[in-house]
């Protein structure tokens, strides 16, 4: 088990230094850059060369590359162009906002789909199994920041039972009774999204087990039905449905870029789509190598939850499953 | 004569289709006595899985439906019953056992577990109680170091040492009928002989039925008393083991014995196949069904369903051509005269090993 740890420590290492270098590379390869921004009609070359330079933007792609690393090893991602300010500053709390909301939803949607799923894979195309088709095509077909205007539109413009959008109302007290109006809206358009997909692994996954051999033996045993379906069957479904989980989780923190902006939610996914705008290069490195991390840590945890369901997957030694 | 134990009559067994209701297993009979084994035997897709299936009433999930008969198990009908009076004799009185011991049983679960798991549920025993029953009944099916074998997973065991997990875990209850569906198939030869030999030890010490389902009928003399050859959803051919096997009597029967290697054929010479495949249940010929394949088939096969024909002290036949068959049994095993002539023609499908 140790030994898996390390080489998956180092494997990950690896893994971010490259990925450090190609968004590094491909953001700067991106046409325009920040000091476009601050060119004014009456701005001279002279003056936006000397700008460049204070923000070290006329040195050499791979100097400027060391240095950011350099900084970034130090916990330093770096200060924004326009103000200056440290880009920790700006990110953490929006991280902290995307985990509440994506969170809420997530979680929602698993308590959802996965029971559904079971349900609905042990009546094959029963009612329950049909509405649970219909709601996936919907959640896979429509776009998430459509879903969320018609939602406003009805709910708050329409009927003013919920807030249209933001985190919190302004000028209130910033606490759950506050925030629970404002999640309402966009958590359904997120749980939408995930339950489409959740409910159709789970079905899928579940009925695939339901006609295996050990299940027939299980049957001949003498066992009830529930406990066929719940100590036998469920066990092995769950081995597929945790590698969805597994792959799924950046999502929580990345965000949903669309979601966030339409709800005005102020989340990381938001924030990447304004800074992109601004060509704030450190904060777009540091929201992906942010969102490398969680990707990294996912894989991990989805593998070790594997191990923990089906003994036949060892951890330890040369065998080990790969990312 | 003892009184039978289980008593199938006239089972019928269909699955809905496009076609209208197949009927896999149509009005078969059979009666098993206690200590004895009873062979089902027949190609791939003669319903013997169907019908074993349907004892247990486990075919309900396979989508199948009994559409008559009866299966009588002391006196009380099986089919009458519903799942959940099954579910208290399933794995108790009435225990099954499956053709591919590696996938029949529960990967993410320790073999002890699954056997312990049949001891809670029918003897209303404690975890410590029923493990300790399980790992006896390890021991019992010549698993060496059960202790140790309890606590692994199926992966860990190989394939001969999880049919004997599987027997275990069928009979740690003390069944009164064992059905064993191909329970030697997945294994190889030597193992296949082995589990065999466990088989009628057991059926010795715990005084109970098997019913035995095989292709091989070679596996099917070394063990049963009684044999029953299925065709196509119906019974064929049926008698002691003595009866069978020294005087066959249906074209079919002859057919099986003679693709046994070994049994008439020398190296090197053309191994024998019964011509053509077991038909499609949804174009089953009419008259008898097997006579597309039969050779010495007359212009009678082809028109009417023959009728089972008793030759006398249960030795029953289901073949128009067997209606002068008394004689024949007082003949040598060999074939009738126009049953060897016809196998010189059949023999245009007959492989070459």
């Amino acid at each position: 088990m140790r030994e898996y740890f390390l080489r998956r420590l180092l494997q990950s290492v690896l893994v971010l230094f490259l990925v450090s270098l190609v968004t590094f590379a491909l953001i700067h390869s991106a046409p325009g850059g920040p000091v476009r921004i601050y060119l004014t009609p009456g701005l001279s070359q002279e003056a936006a060369k000397v700008q460049a330079h204070n923000l070290g933007l006329d040195q050499p792609i791979p100097i400027q590359y060391v240095r950011w690393l350099g900084d970034l090893l130090q916990g330093n991602f770096g200060y924004t162009f326009k103000n200056h300010i440290p880009v920790g500053k700006i990110l953490w709390p929006t991280v902290g906002n995307t985990l509440i909301l994506m969170g809420v939803a997530w979680f929602l949607s698993l308590v959802i789909a996965i029971p559904w799923g079971i349900y609905n894979s042990t009546r094959e195309y029963g009612l329950s199994d049909q509405s649970a088709a219909v709601i996936s095509y919907l959640g896979f077909a429509m776009p998430t920041f459509w879903f969320g205007i018609l939602l406003q539109e009805l709910f708050s413009l329409k009927l003013n039972w919920l807030p249209l959008s933001d985190m919190y109302t302004m000028g209130q007290a910033r606490n759950i009774l506050n925030l629970l109006p404002h999640l309402v809206l966009p958590v359904t358009v997120l749980t939408l999204g995930f339950l489409a997909a959740y409910v159709k692994y789970s079905r899928s996954s579940m009925l695939e087990v339901l006609f295996q051999d050990y299940i027939r033996t299980a049957r001949a045993k003498g066992m009830p039905e529930r406990r066929v379906v719940f100590r036998h069957a469920l066990r092995n479904a769950l081995i597929p449905i945790i590698t969805v989980l597994g792959l799924d989780l950046p999502i929580l923190v990345g965000g949903a870029a669309l979601t966030e902006s339409v709800f005005n939610w102020p989340g990381m996914g938001r924030l990447f789509v304004e800074m992109a705008m601004a060509r704030e290069y450190s904060v777009l490195m540091a929201i992906t190598l942010l969102t490398a991390v969680i990707v990294i840590l996912g894989n991990l945890l989805a593998d070790i939850l594997y191990a923990v369901v089906d003994p036949r997957v060892q951890l330890a030694g040369r065998g080990g499953r790969a990312a | 004569m003892s009184v039978s134990l289980l008593e199938i009559k006239d089972l019928t067994v269909g699955f809905p289709a496009e076609q209208g209701i197949l009927k896999a297993v149509d009005r078969v009979s059979l009666k098993m006595e206690e200590g004895k084994t009873f062979c089902l035997v027949g190609e791939s897709g003669s319903g013997k899985s169907v019908t074993s299936l349907s004892i247990m009433r486990l075919i309900d999930y396979d989508g199948g439906d009994i559409l008559s008969g009866e299966i009588f198990f002391h006196g009380e009908d099986l089919v009458q019953k519903s799942q959940e009076e099954m579910i208290k004799l399933r794995g108790y009185k009435l225990a099954m056992i499956f053709q591919e011991p590696m996938s029949a049983l529960n990967p993410v679960f320790t073999v002890g577990d699954q056997i312990a798991e049949a001891v809670m549920l029918h003897q209303k025993k404690g975890k410590k109680e029923a493990w300790q029953d399980a790992i006896e009944m390890l021991r019992l099916v010549g698993i060496p170091a059960p202790e140790v074998r309890a606590r692994q997973y199926p992966h860990e065991l190989s394939g001969g040492m999880c049919q004997r997990v599987v027997i275990a875990m069928a009979l740690v209850c003390k069944p009164e009928v064992l059905i064993a569906d191909e329970p030697t198939t997945a294994l190889d030869v030597t193992v296949q002989a082995q589990i065999l030999d466990l088989l009628r030890q057991l059926k010795a010490e715990l005084n109970m039925a098997i019913l035995l389902i095989t292709h091989d009928m070679g596996v099917a003399a070394e063990v049963a008393d009684q044999i029953a050859v299925m065709y196509a959803g119906v019974i064929v051919e049926e008698g002691t083991v003595e009866q069978v096997f020294s005087h066959p009597c249906h074209p079919y029967t002859l057919g099986l014995l003679k693709s046994i290697p070994g049994y008439e054929s020398e190296r090197g010479k053309d191994l024998y196949a019964i011509p053509g495949n077991i038909p499609s249940l949804a174009q089953l010929p009419q008259g008898c069904r097997f006579h597309p394949r039969c050779v010495p088939a007359r212009e009678k096969c082809r028109l009417e369903e023959p009728v089972p024909h008793d030759l006398g002290s249960g030795h029953v036949v289901k073949c128009w051509l067997s209606e002068g068959a008394e004689r024949a049994e007082k003949r040598s095993p060999d074939l009738p005269a126009d049953m060897n002539q016809g196998e010189v023609n059949g023999g245009k499908e007959v492989r070459t090993l």
